[in-house]
């Protein structure tokens, strides 16, 4: 079997995902091995043209030149993966997309408005067909060795698409929202992080996206009138990592 | 005879996009030197505005996935500064093992990952890594940036972005006893950060780099008690010298004519670098003394003013970021758990701290019920543009000589040398309109 050519792109985001990439060190030096990295700009000053067999894209597409880019991507890679948050729902850059105009926020915080080329924030599905999601702010990287695994064996990757809650009970946490009455997201959003921030006593922030069958209305509603958050508060917890998508749209809207 | 053009349109082995353009007149003449972050503006400042003071240092460490420790606990003191927030001594130490973790995976990173492979003539470490003489060296690097990243999971539960710090102190502590196991795998780490630095002061004596010297003043945090990293006052080698939560008043960003970003100054000055170089330049005698050793050993002398040997300066952190830690690991003991606490109180403030990079400054107003009401965000790169495009300015004509393949690759270098964050840098590069006075 040839090498599968592998590449990653950046568009809008912190480089967090991609330097996730490389902090799978143990693994590294095997993973290299076993694929040809074509196009890797953070790390590589040699980039070749597609096409390739996997496209990581990492950010979200927030100017009309990266939805050009992005369109080639999709015709260069055979499998394309959202990788992380931003790349995935528009993670944080979308809070800007519920945040008054865009105008109003350039306003805030650019002087000479005349050469910002934004648009509202959106992951790169809302663009292109995607394959597979690497959820999360940042990826897991567990998931992301599932993900580079399974494409060497060409199976699909099993990721987990129930809630939080369900591997927070595994780790025989106790529940922050029923015993602690902190406002924790883990019910409404996908798993595959280990439940990472409710084991270290940090109610969960939503960033993975909402789980397969969330109601996000109820927990808003539960945050209101059990925990009483102001309704504010609870449209911040709702637009943050993925108020972009319909599930936790319906949350902020149900107060 | 026509002009002689050097662009490089997406900069390899840095973070975040950014491209260099210079152009040289037939008579050698300098006629544009500039380096251009074309990474989009993602609108922090705008967005943090009607959050939550908690969510801020959630927020900002965002901002860059490299350094997210100096962002994030830059945006910690600010808000708790504003609201009157007091933390235990055990958090602030914490809070500074925390940052040394990310020093070490982020300096690793940059020095054999970033920028080794050009003093070498390899376009990556997986070039390198091709090389049976170098894969050993390779795989201490990311053994050592591995033990960089394990500090920041331990203390912080994650490599990049870490959830257990926040307003208020810790939501989790470490075990003693996995701290304690930590230290064994930092005292096992420190013969390679020796290496580091001799492998670092070998590459940055080859020609020409010995010879590319440029002063100008070196900015960085200040704490005569230890070496500052979190906290301290502001300094440089011009005799700054005020409190970290002044930095509005004292960098300053002036418009200059035919550049369409904004440069960052010192209040009646000009110019000045900000980093591992300025660090250790103004922090010599806090290093720990094998750092001293190390730099010693190489010949290293304070303050130096050649921006190639901030890939030594690197080193030096390195050994002294082992060393930091395991005094830290050591007074730390068994941490406790306090629950994290604050009030919400309206107030403003600022703070500053030290990304790898050099420094990272954070702050803002918030009101009573802890909304925010403005927030300002000044990362390291942002603070370095201006000075690079005068290395650009300097360096250039000295190295007209070269081919044009290695002419780009040397101004490469000289981008490197920053360790620049572009994705941090973004909202610094403010277009502006000239207009006929």
């Amino acid at each position: 079997m040839a090498k599968p050519r592998i590449a990653v792109f950046k568009f809008s985001s912190c480089a967090g995902c991609q330097l996730e990439l490389l902090n799978i060190e143990d693994h590294l030096l095997d993973v290299l091995g076993a694929v040809d990295i074509a196009y890797f700009v953070m790390a590589k000053r040699e980039n070749h043209e597609g096409p390739y067999d996997i496209g990581f894209v990492e950010g979200a597409v927030t100017s009309p030149k990266e939805l050009l880019e992005l369109k080639k991507i999709r015709e260069e890679c055979k499998v394309l993966v959202a990788m992380g948050a931003c790349a995935c729902t528009g993670g944080l850059p979308s809070i800007k997309n519920f945040a008054g105009t865009q105008r109003q926020a350039e306003e805030r915080v650019y002087t000479e408005l005349w050469d910002i080329k934004s648009i509202p924030a959106y992951g790169i599905d809302y663009y292109v067909k995607v394959d597979a999601y690497l959820r999360g702010c940042p990826i897991d990287i567990g998931e992301m060795v599932e993900l580079i695994k399974s494409a060497l064996l060409g199976v699909n990757p099993h990721f987990r698409p129930h809630s939080v809650c369900n591997e927070c009970k595994l780790k025989e946490n106790v529940c922050l929202l029923v015993n602690k009455g902190k406002p924790c997201m883990g019910s409404v959003t996908a798993a595959g992080c280990g439940a990472l921030c409710p084991s270290l006593n940090r109610p969960c922030e939503g960033c993975r996206g909402p789980a397969n069958d969330a109601n996000a209305a109820s927990l808003a509603q539960t945050f209101l009138t059990e925990l009483g958050l102001t309704r504010d508060d609870v449209r911040r917890k709702f637009l943050k990592y993925a108020g972009n998508t319909p599930e936790f749209r319906k949350g902020a809207e149900a107060v | 005879m026509s002009d002689r053009r050097i662009f490089v349109d997406y900069i390899a082995r840095t973070e975040g996009d950014g491209a260099i353009d210079i152009i040289i007149g037939p008579n050698g003449e300098l006629k544009k030197a500039r380096w251009e972050v074309w990474e989009p503006p993602r609108f922090f400042e705008a967005f943090l505005v009607g959050r939550k003071a908690e969510e801020v240092p959630e927020i900002v460490q965002r901002i860059c996935g490299i350094c997210p420790h100096a962002h994030h606990l830059a945006a910690v003191r600010a808000v708790e500064r504003a609201m009157g927030v007091k933390v235990s001594e055990q958090t602030v130490l914490l809070r500074e093992l925390l940052h040394y973790g990310d020093w070490i995976q982020s300096h690793a990173l940059h020095v054999y990952c970033l920028a080794v492979p050009d003093f070498l003539g390899y376009e990556s470490v997986i070039a390198m890594a091709g090389n049976s003489e170098l894969l050993p060296i390779v795989g201490k690097a990311l053994q050592l940036k591995r033990l960089g990243n394990d500090i920041s999971c331990i203390v912080g539960g994650r490599e990049v972005h870490p959830v257990a710090s926040t307003v208020g102190g810790f939501t989790a502590v470490p075990e003693g006893s996995e701290l304690r196991k930590l230290k064994e795998r930092l005292k096992a780490a420190k013969e390679f950060a020796f290496e580091t630095v001799k492998l670092a002061a070998k590459l940055a004596s080859q020609p020409p780099y010995p010879d590319l010297v440029r002063k100008c003043e070196h900015v960085s945090l200040h704490d005569d008690k230890r070496y500052a990293i979190n906290d301290g006052r502001l300094v440089s080698t011009e005799g700054l010298n005020v409190p970290d939560w002044e930095y509005p008043v004292w960098i300053i960003e002036k418009h200059v004519p035919s550049c369409n970003c904004k440069h960052a100054i010192i209040k009646g000055r000009d110019s000045f670098m900000v980093g591992p170089l300025p660090r250790v330049n103004n922090n010599f005698e806090q290093l720990s003394a094998d750092a001293k050793a190390a730099a010693k050993e190489v010949g290293f002398t304070a303050p130096c003013f050649n921006p190639f040997m901030s890939i030594v300066a690197r080193g030096i952190e390195l050994v002294h970021s082992i060393d930091a830690s395991i005094e830290l690991i050591d007074e730390l003991g068994d941490p406790k758990y306090e629950e994290p606490k604050f009030e919400y109180k309206a107030g403003e403030s600022y703070a500053v701290t030290e990304a790898a990079r050099g420094i990272c400054c954070h702050g803002g107003r918030i009101d009573k019920d802890g909304v925010v009401q403005k927030w300002d965000i000044v990362a390291p790169t942002a603070r370095n543009v201006y000075n690079l495009e005068k290395d650009f300015e300097e360096f250039v004509p000295k190295l007209l000589h070269l081919s044009d393949e290695e002419l780009t690759l040397k101004c490469e270098i000289m981008v490197r040398n920053y360790d620049p964050c572009q994705s941090c840098a973004t909202h610094s590069i403010k277009v502006r309109i000239r207009r006929e006075e």
